[in-house]
């Protein structure tokens, strides 16, 4: 199992729970972050003091998935999420080690 | 559309060092902005790219942010800034960016110190120059009105920045940029300059000399890290120094540190003068006038020789005496004045001698006053057996400073524990020379005390004084270590302290100088454990040194109650008993075999380093007593150490697989320092029934374990230990004795220890 994790600019939130499940992605948890990159938290075109960084509002989107849907899973996020702009954010993919349901205990593939 | 940058050519340029490759890098860059921008903005009056900060100044490292502000006329689209710095984005490199026209840029500079100082050095990329140059020459002369305010606020912002990143020249690990003594200076002084364009303090091309010095470091490490990172740290450092072509990283640091020395100096004069300048109230002093006698003054906050006072043999104690008392500064001119002053006559004349005394006993305020007299070579004058300890780099991740550094911090701790002896001048001298021997090849104790008697007789020291100073400088280590590696209920032990100590005189000097050494060695050097095992063998060694019978102080100690509890218990019932007590832990066994392995085991597993460890045994059972600290300063969770153990006494804990994947989960990810050669000393008289092993290596996890089972393997009975980690290395010493409980003297049996303990240290549990 894979957990892909997203970190999207927010008003991109409602693109991308569709188009993850329109490929079938059973369920993702989604949360509030700051956080910055490479443009230092800086608006696109910047008049303020370009030596502070400051953290910028995201979203954070996070679901497992089986290992050979992580690929696909990935893909569908970048391509609903990329504005072409600074800041659009990043998808990483790790492994996940085990699962398990809580209400019924399952595990591994059968939790996801 | 123009081509992506490709920086590789000038990056992957060797010949190009320092300055040289700061500006072809930087010219590599610019031309390449020059070409986007034509093709995004092209001519439009008004308009311009500019480079500001440290690309404005040519000094592109190859990890520097690119500082650039699109300067227009307020009718530009600011689609088109977008348009700019996509591309840039894309190279990789940092960027910091701003599109303002001339008036919002000087609006924002009024109240934004790190904006004012960044228009000092704008640089016209592409676009109007004319722009660019009324722009600078705005900023300019918009600093220069402001500048009563802002270089307030400029000299605290120089005092916290290094507060916060710390020394450069005496660092192990400086930061070039930021530290005190860094490039930040030199650019602060700069941009005093433009504000104070009359100031004239510095020597701006032996500034600029020291600065590309510290560049030259900066743009390798950036080359050899590959991130841009300014704090060199010892793993790089011979990386670096490969790519300056120097021999190696101690080369490179004492050129690091002499530019450094200077920056620092010069920087401290010239916020000095700075703040008398502009006035700040909490540094007025006024020009008044104080006479210190013998043609000294005080002057505005700094001590001077009076107009006319011819400097005589002993007037740079005199001067330095008096700025350290006064915690001034020695004025600028009176230290190229005391460069004339004659030599002090061999011996010195006891006034000197104890101005000296008197300057090394102002603690802490004497350590820049002497930084001060070094920077004008006047301290090499007094103490020339200094000279190859200046700069000196200690490669360990124990210490924090370097050697000459160190002697002085030291010294500075020392005077502050001048009450605690019989003779505070002695514990000064003997503190200051400790490490002499560093800069010189053989034993520094052994070495050092031969340079002591110089440097004493020299300042006419008694032959009486100067035996005690040399038995201080040789046998500097000798509480510590014997504290931390020996058992100090052997007699042998304190009868050998109290030995080479001599009388208590010297014994007391010995204990000031330990905690003053350690203080100033590192936060690592010196705890309570440490401070409470050395302040016992004092005891026990004064004891004798008093006349005391040894064994009224170092006799094996009767069993506690709780250990003749557990013994009790154990015998009864043949089983694992143990009790734990605070950071005590006393286990109590009916078979000793490898039991002391096993212990040391759970207790690895647990992230428990053993500081001390005991071992006894008693009719049939073996009692082990252990005290630990946690590795993580943590509340110890003995209810789980008391579970693992049991299971591992019973032998129903994989132990070593455990220990492997511990090993895996905790790898260091990050050598700081060179660790010290894995060593085996095996010493049959420093005990008077036990054969003592010292064991000397690179600290890893569940070393202890390994070393005691290999010991338990060759049958050795383990009667007492003490484990000392300094930094990333181990000192353990185990007093074993054989099955039949005598010391080991034969050879061959000697070789097997030595290789057993030698394979336990070298071999990496993976």
């Amino acid at each position: 199992m894979k957990l892909v994790t997203a970190i999207i600019k927010p008003f991109k939130l409602d693109d991308v729970k569709v188009a993850l499940k329109g490929i079938g992605v059973e369920g993702m948890t989604v949360s509030e972050v700051q956080g910055f990159g490479r443009q230092g938290g800086h608006v696109e075109t910047y008049r303020g003091a370009e030596y502070q960084i400051d953290f910028v509002p995201k979203v954070r989107v996070e679901a497992v998935v089986a290992d050979a849907d992580a690929e696909r899973v990935a893909q569908a996020i970048v391509d609903a999420a990329r504005t072409d702009k600074i800041g659009d954010g990043k998808v990483w993919i790790t492994a996940v080690e085990s699962l398990v349901r809580i209400r019924t205990g399952e595990r591994g593939d059968d939790a996801v | 559309m123009t081509p992506p940058l490709d920086r590789t050519a000038v990056l992957g340029d060797d010949s190009l060092r320092g300055r040289r490759f700061a500006v072809a890098h930087t010219e590599v860059v610019d031309a390449w902005l020059a070409e986007l921008y034509a093709e995004v903005v092209g001519d439009r009056s008004g308009c311009a790219l500019v480079a500001t900060g440290g690309h404005g100044r040519n000094e592109l490292t190859p990890g520097s942010d690119l500082d650039l502000l699109l300067l227009h006329d307020g009718r530009l689209d600011p689609d088109t800034a977008q348009k700019l710095w996509y591309p840039i984005w894309d190279t990789g490199m940092k960027l910091g960016h701003s599109f303002r026209t001339r008036p919002e840029t000087l609006q924002l500079a009024t109240n934004d110190l790190a904006t004012a100082t960044a228009l000092l050095s704008v640089r016209c990329l592409a676009g109007d120059a004319a722009a660019v140059d009324e722009l600078g020459e705005a900023a300019r002369a918009q600093w220069a009105k402001g500048a009563k305010r802002s270089l307030v606020e400029l000299a605290d912002a120089v005092d916290a920045r290094h507060e916060s990143a710390g020394e450069v020249a005496f660092a192990l690990e400086p930061d070039l940029k930021e530290g005190r003594g860094g490039l930040r200076d030199v650019q602060a002084i700069g941009w005093a300059l433009a504000a104070l364009p009359g100031l004239d303090i510095v020597d701006p091309d032996r500034l600029a000399e020291r600065y590309d010095v510290l560049l030259a470091a900066r743009v390798e490490l950036h080359r050899a890290t590959g991130r841009a990172v300014d704090r060199l740290l010892l793993q790089d450092q011979d990386e670096v120094a490969r790519r300056l072509g120097l021999d190696d990283a101690d080369v490179l640091m004492a050129r690091v540190a002499g530019a450094a020395r200077t920056i620092a100096w010069e920087s401290d004069e010239a916020w000095f003068e700075i703040r008398r300048q502009l006035g700040a109230s909490r540094f007025r002093r006024g020009d008044k006038r104080i006479d210190l006698g013998h043609g000294v003054e005080l002057v505005g906050g700094r001590v001077e020789l009076a107009d006319g006072t011819r400097p005589e043999a002993d007037s740079v104690l005199r001067v330095a005496t008096a700025a350290a008392r006064r915690r001034a500064r020695i004025g600028r001119a009176t230290l190229e004045w005391l460069r004339d002053a004659p030599d002090l006559p061999d011996p010195w004349p006891a006034e000197a001698r104890d101005l000296f005394v008197e300057l090394l006993g102002c603690g802490h305020d004497a350590v820049s006053v002497i930084e001060s007299l070094d920077h004008a070579d006047l301290w090499l004058r007094l103490v020339p057996e200094w000279a190859p300890n200046r700069s000196r780099p200690q490669r360990n991740a124990y210490h924090r400073f370097t050697v000459d550094r160190h002697l002085l911090e030291a010294t500075a701790n020392a005077a502050a524990l001048v009450e605690r002896v019989g003779r505070p001048d002695l514990l000064l001298l003997g503190t200051l020379l400790h490490d002499i021997g560093k800069g010189y090849p053989g034993d520094h104790a052994i070495v050092g005390r031969d340079l002591a008697a110089d440097v004493c007789r020299r300042i006419g020291l008694s032959a009486t004084d100067t035996a005690v100073v040399q038995t201080l400088v040789e046998h500097h280590l000798l509480l510590p270590d014997v504290a931390t590696r020996r058992d100090l209920d052997d007699p042998v032990t304190v009868r050998s302290v109290a030995a080479h100590a001599g009388n208590s005189l010297t014994l007391e000097l010995l204990w000031a100088l330990t905690e003053a050494d350690s203080i100033a060695t590192g936060t690592a050097a010196w705890g309570s454990w440490k401070e409470g095992l050395v302040a016992a063998l004092v005891e026990r060694a004064r004891h004798v040194l008093d006349g005391g019978d040894v064994t009224e102080v170092a006799a094996t100690v009767p069993h506690t109650a709780t250990q003749r509890d557990l013994v009790a218990r154990c015998t009864e019932d043949g089983q694992v008993a143990l009790s734990v007590d605070g950071d005590r832990l006393t286990v109590v066994a009916p078979d000793r075999h490898a039991l002391f392995s096993r212990v040391a085991a759970v207790l690895a597993l647990n992230g428990l380093d053993v500081t001390e460890a005991s071992a006894r045994s008693e009719g049939t059972v073996a009692i082990d007593e252990f005290r630990v600290q946690s590795a993580f300063g943590t509340d110890i969770a003995w209810t789980k150490v008391e579970r693992d153990l049991g299971r591992a006494l019973r032998g129903r804990l994989a132990i070593e697989p455990r220990l492997a994947e511990r090993a895996r989960s905790y790898r260091r990810t990050r050598l700081t320092a060179r660790t010290l050669d894995p060593s085996v000393r095996v010493l049959n008289e420093a005990s008077a029934d036990s054969t003592v092993v010292e064991v000397v290596g690179p600290d890893s996890i569940g070393l202890l374990y390994r070393l005691t089972r290999a010991l338990a393997d060759l049958d050795l009975d383990i009667r007492s230990a003490k484990v000392a980690t300094m930094g990333n290395d181990v000192v353990d010493a185990f007093y074993v004795r054989t099955a039949e409980g005598a010391k080991v003297d034969d050879p061959d049996d000697l070789a097997e220890i030595r290789a057993a303990l030698l394979h336990a240290l070298l071999v990496q549990p993976v």
